[in-house]
């Protein structure tokens, strides 16, 4: 059983993040990006530029759609197109989302007529549908995106599938846009990935494409460019609501919005899934676990947890994927674990899986001035259960020689490996984090290798 | 010794060594804790190699040491306190080699002074001179 299954890892497929054009999804739960629809607007590849036109396209053709007698036909479209699950992007714990009712898609739709602009020449950045109806946002604006692209996806999956061995199989997916006869249609016998509960197509998307906010957004409109003065001079006033109604009467503020984004197009980069530290955060992490009390007393266990579990993430980063904190209580002690994806990357990385089974490894925190046989015992037990044979405990001092002979003992009668690291070794995992000569995960490799050596 | 290529190969080590020591000393003042990198340590090792090759027995400085081990992550500061070992005994080596003849320092071959100037002996035994 895996901790926050991946779709690669759950294939076995040793593939580290940073290594992936595609952003890994997760099994059970989204992926906290979206689509922004503008970095392929302002993406240098004419490629990228071409989807964005053919998204463009698409949705304005709702707008033709309703002015000409066909408004039910553009509703429907519209609602087709505001959920893809297929991608599994957003804040949703289950890879499912809710599409929009009939009401707010005839709102969006209403604005090829309600604003002279949107009604003659159409949209030129779709997402500007924030400005005028509440209740749409950056993940709307980014399942409307993927949906109208989704035939685009279909094949960037299959490419991606054949190029890292993930397994597909062959699915029918519902509403992929037909850009020749402008509706959704399902495309039968799809070779794709699938989410091995629920059988569900999984469509993966490029890193280039995700931001964490579009760069068109609501929030920085109202802080930055939005007239609030000419809404509503009482602060109570101004409300959403009112600023949504003063957009749609005022398009040129909007229009002004837009074209200051295009002009600072340079600047708007994709978000990163995982951001490492800076080195001078890191050493300051590494002050404050030096500056912690062991033991439990004044939350130190939990400061030292904190500082440790936001500090190996960074440092291990990018050989080790970070999956998730974990606590979980063993005869009613608390612990707190941090679980990595084992990417195979490198040698040691790779015996660590052929050896000992670990698909994920495990970090044990222990805040003890010692650490018991009993915390040897509780780290032993959780890895026959479930995560491997390969364990590291952090600690604050090096095992006293009868735990780490119980380590050795461990490692002769069952195969198990039990590493430890404590504060020395964080230490020159960060110096080595700061100095680039070696890697932090060396450390951990010298840390095994001075166990097996003292391996029967 | 016995060859002239002997001598040539003795110098060619403690020039490297010097340049080691001059080089990995400066990096650990900087930092004694900070781990050498990968292509370094295989720079150090090709030429603690050789001196281990050149050096007599009686003349390796540790006994159990013969290679720095990627996977333990020596320090600068580890380093550069074995080189200084095995500049030591490199030195003590080369001054047991040598001899004042005929008004300058040669090295000896085959027991006998040659025609190859050298410098002065530093180390005799353990002591220097």
């Amino acid at each position: 059983m895996l901790v926050r299954p991946r779709l690669t890892d759950y294939h076995g497929i040793a593939l580290a993040q940073s290594d992936a054009n595609f952003a890994i999804p997760f099994l059970d739960e989204d992926i906290p990006l979206y689509v922004d629809p503008f970095l392929l607007w302002r993406s240098p590849s004419q490629q990228d530029q071409m989807f964005h036109t053919g998204l463009i396209n698409a949705f304005n053709h709702l707008g033709y759609l309703a002015k000409h007698g066909k408004e039910k036909e553009a509703v429907a479209n519209l609602i087709a197109a505001s959920e893809c699950d297929e991608v599994g992007l957003g804040v949703s714990a289950r890879r499912k989302g809710k599409r929009i009712g009939v009401d707010k898609a005839e709102e969006v739709i209403s604005l090829f007529r309600r604003v002279p602009h949107y009604e003659s020449r159409g949209f030129r950045h779709f997402e500007e549908i924030q400005f005028y109806v509440e209740g749409i946002s950056r993940d709307r604006v980014s399942d409307i995106a993927c949906s109208f692209l989704k035939s685009v996806l279909i094949d960037y999956t299959i490419d991606q599938c054949t190029n890292s061995d993930l397994p597909t199989q062959i699915v029918d997916v519902e509403n992929v846009y037909d850009y020749r006869n402008n509706a959704f249609s399902t495309a039968k016998g799809v070779k794709l990935p699938t989410n091995p509960e629920t059988a569900s197509p999984i469509l993966l998307v490029p890193k280039r494409w995700l931001r964490f906010i579009p760069w068109i957004n609501y929030d920085d409109y109202f802080e930055k460019h939005c007239p609030q003065d000419d809404i509503s001079h009482t602060p109570e006033e101004l409300t959403h609501v009112n600023v949504l109604s003063y957009n749609r009467d005022h398009y040129g503020v909007v229009e002004d919005y837009v074209t200051y984004k295009e002009r600072t197009a340079e600047d708007c980069k994709n978000d990163p899934l995982f951001s490492q530290i800076p080195v001078t955060s890191a050493k300051r992490k590494l002050a404050a676990i030096r500056s912690i009390q062991t033991g439990k007393d004044n939350g130190a266990d939990k400061q030292y947890e904190d500082a440790v579990g936001s500090l190996l993430p960074s440092l291990l980063y990018p050989r080790l994927d970070f999956a998730q904190a974990q606590a979980r209580t063993e005869s009613g002690v608390s612990i707190r674990d941090l679980i990595f994806y084992n990417t195979r990357s490198g040698p040691f990385l790779s015996e660590i899986f052929d050896d000992y089974g670990s698909r994920q490894i495990t970090f044990e925190l222990k805040n003890v001035a010692r650490v018991e046989r009993e915390h040897i015992d509780q780290i032993n037990r959780y890895l026959s259960l479930e995560l491997g044979r390969f364990g590291v405990l952090v600690t604050r001092n090096p095992l006293k020689s009868a735990e780490f002979k119980r380590t050795i003992d461990l490692w002769s009668g069952q195969r198990k490996a039990i590493i430890t690291l404590t504060d020395a070794d964080i230490a020159q995992m960060v110096e080595v984090f700061e100095s680039k000569q070696r890697e932090p995960l060396d450390v951990l490799v010298k840390k095994y290798a001075e166990f097996r050596r003292a391996c029967p | 010794m016995r060859t002239n290529e002997e001598i040539d190969a003795l110098e060619r080590l403690i020039v490297q060594l010097k340049g080691l020591h001059d080089e990995i000393s400066q990096l650990a003042k900087k930092s004694p804790n900070d781990a050498l990198n990968k292509f370094k340590l295989k720079l150090v090792n090709s030429v603690i190699a050789s001196a281990n090759n050149i050096l007599p027995e009686g003349y390796l400085p540790f006994a159990d040491f013969s290679q720095f081990i990627e996977d333990d992550m020596p320090s600068n500061s580890d380093v550069t306190l074995v080189i200084t070992q095995y500049i030591e005994q490199v030195e003590r080596f080369r001054s047991d080699n040598v001899t004042y003849y005929e008004y300058s320092w040669v090295y000896i071959i085959n027991g006998k002074p040659s025609k190859i100037s050298a410098k002065e002996a530093t180390l005799i035994g353990a002591t220097k001179k």
